[in-house]
């Protein structure tokens, strides 16, 4: 098993690194309690999802620059300073100590850092807080809220009445486009497929319910049995590569495939579309905690817990984005089109 | 005023599909048509002044528009063959590519065209013969269909009249009559639904290129003009 994985982490690690993670240490000492509250729910599991991640971290962002206070040594030029004494060390500190970081929060702290470049050399202390927290509050309402906004109304020219939507896991985008469905009255039921050990469609399956849209709970390996029944498969998104593949929460990949002569449409903002492109599934993936595949130890067993998998382009019919849905093949152009100045 | 010019630019991109794409018909070709399209008829006459090309017509059943295409290839000195539509199977063997214009180029790279297209394409696809569709950009549209019935509805075409060759048993009735009726009409009961859509939608996966105004363009590159185009 240990030879044939190209995972970067060796799989002997995750004995190690689920152990649990306490606050601070030698590496959290000069952070900010913010940082490392952050950093433990990160660590928990307490808070999923790339959008909700990506807030969070924006959010504590904010809180920081507001706080942000350099020493009298400090003169001219800010934002040397800005970025290695406040942006860096807490990106990093979540990275290398708490968990992996996710392709949308990687995109969204690129974006801070030229945020940072972008701003006047003299600027004063004052104006630099106001224009990055403007700045950062206005990419998580144009980014994210509006984007999920636009998103729902793409995707709802496609759904018709009648309709039976399978959705997988949890994905708030998603979410927000079966609510606002339903707001519309619309007559749909929705089929939603969950899997261990995260059971994250639990959290799906309550918000719909609360809204009273008929549901179905099944877990992945009753996937073929309901397929038949399905009209068109709703999928979340953690990140886009460039060649048009989903990059999702493990069990993504098996729903594409079972639907294959089904429509399948990726709903994903776009600032979770990374320039990188990835081949298989194994490469870069993250590890989760072991001891939920399996308690218990075996000498020569090891649990593999994995977190994300690849779903090639063909297996999806559309990516609904806020500028519309695209083939898969388009995903490069979006990525050229919303990033202008960026260099890829 | 407008009208005018943009009949004029119509003109001016029919020349350029039919210069880009005359190139893709080699000497000795059999080339399967479907519908009555312009593009492809000046594309396939501008080819046929410098190669030998054989042209096959499906009927293009209930207008019959494959014989009017029939009949102007003819004219214009085109070998001419025409089959019916369910002889797209049987006759797919013997040809080396199909060309095809459309009413409509949609974000997913597919076309939506005379009805029948998309049972050519599928046919095409599974004997390894080259789909091309021939169309000016002006056709490409912010549609983003994922399945037949996904269409925008397209107004109601008339219960189809089975005309001359229907067989008696489908007329009921045997030899010439002088009942007044038209030799050859079918009477049906209303309760018998007919259902005769103008247009199906064709997805990308089975058309091989482009023909355009803009050049030679793959299904994906389509995307890539409309997003530029409604930026």
């Amino acid at each position: 098993l240990h030879s044939i994985y190209l995972c970067p982490i060796d799989p002997l690690q995750h004995a190690d690194e689920f152990s649990g993670v306490t606050l601070g240490g030698a590496a959290g000492s000069s952070l900010d309690s913010a940082v490392l509250k952050l950093g433990l729910l990160y660590a928990q599991g307490v808070i999923r999802g790339g959008n909700a991640r990506c807030r969070a971290m924006l959010l504590v962002y904010c809180q920081l620059i507001e706080e942000y206070d350099p020493p009298a040594s400090v003169i001219g030029d800010l934002r040397p300073h800005l970025d290695s004494n406040l942006l860096k060390p807490a990106f990093q500190y979540w990275t290398e100590h708490c968990r992996p970081h996710s392709v949308s929060m990687g995109n969204a702290f690129t974006f801070l850092k030229s945020a940072v470049a972008s701003l006047e050399r003299n600027i004063s202390l004052g104006e630099l807080k106001e224009v990055l927290q403007e700045t950062i509050e206005a990419y998580i309402r144009e980014r994210m809220e509006f984007a999920d906004k636009a998103i729902a109304g793409h995707v709802s020219c496609k759904i018709v009445n009648g309709d039976v939507l399978l959705v997988y896991g949890h994905s708030e985008v998603i979410l927000k486009v079966l609510l606002q469905q339903k707001e519309l009255n619309k007559q749909f039921r929705v089929i939603c497929v969950d899997s261990r050990p995260l059971l994250e469609g639990r959290k799906t399956l309550l918000a719909l319910r609360e809204a009273c849209i008929p549901c179905t709970y099944i877990l992945l390996n009753c996937i073929s049995y309901v397929m038949k029944d399905v009209t068109k498969v709703l999928l979340g998104a953690s990140a886009l590569m460039t060649d048009g593949s989903l990059l999702g929460r493990v069990g993504t990949a098996c729903v594409a495939l079972t639907a294959q002569r089904k429509s399948v449409l990726v709903c994903c903002e776009t600032y979770k579309i990374s320039n990188r492109v990835q081949l298989e599934s194994i490469t870069g993936n993250e590890l989760g905690d072991p001891n939920l595949v399996y308690e218990g130890k075996q000498e020569s067993l090891r649990m593999l817990n994995l977190l994300y998998d690849l779903t090639p382009s063909n297996y999806i019919s559309g990516i609904v984005t806020e500028m519309g849905i695209v083939p898969p093949t388009s995903v490069a152009v979006l990525l050229r089109e919303m990033n202008p100045n960026e260099i890829i | 005023q407008r009208g005018e010019r943009f009949a004029d630019i119509s003109l001016a991109a029919r020349d350029r599909i039919a210069r880009v794409g005359a190139d893709f018909v080699q000497d000795g070709h059999v080339i399967l048509v479907h519908g009555w399209s312009r593009v492809v008829a000046s594309l396939l006459t501008l080819a046929s002044q410098t190669k030998h090309i054989s042209v096959i017509c499906l009927e293009g059943r209930p207008d019959a528009a494959g014989i009017k295409a029939a009949k102007f290839y003819d004219n214009n000195g085109i070998p001419t063959k025409v089959v019916l539509d369910s002889a797209m199977g049987f006759i797919m063997e013997s040809v080396d590519m199909v060309l095809v214009g459309a009413e409509g180029v949609v974000e997913n790279g597919g076309i939506v065209n005379k009805l029948g297209t998309y049972g050519l394409a599928i046919c095409a696809k599974e004997h390894g013969v080259p789909f091309y569709v021939a169309a000016e950009s002006y056709k490409f549209a912010r549609l983003y269909p994922l399945h037949q019935q996904d269409l925008p509805p397209m107004g109601g075409l008339p219960r189809i009249d089975f005309v001359d060759t229907a067989c008696w048993q489908a007329t009921g009735r045997k030899g010439n009559d002088t009942d007044g009726g038209i030799p050859g009409r079918v009477e049906l009961s209303t309760r018998v639904e007919i259902n005769n859509p103008a247009c199906d939608f064709t997805p990308a996966k089975f058309i091989t290129l482009l023909f355009t105004d803009l050049g030679v363009l793959t299904t994906s590159a389509v995307s890539d003009e409309l997003i530029r185009l409604y930026q």
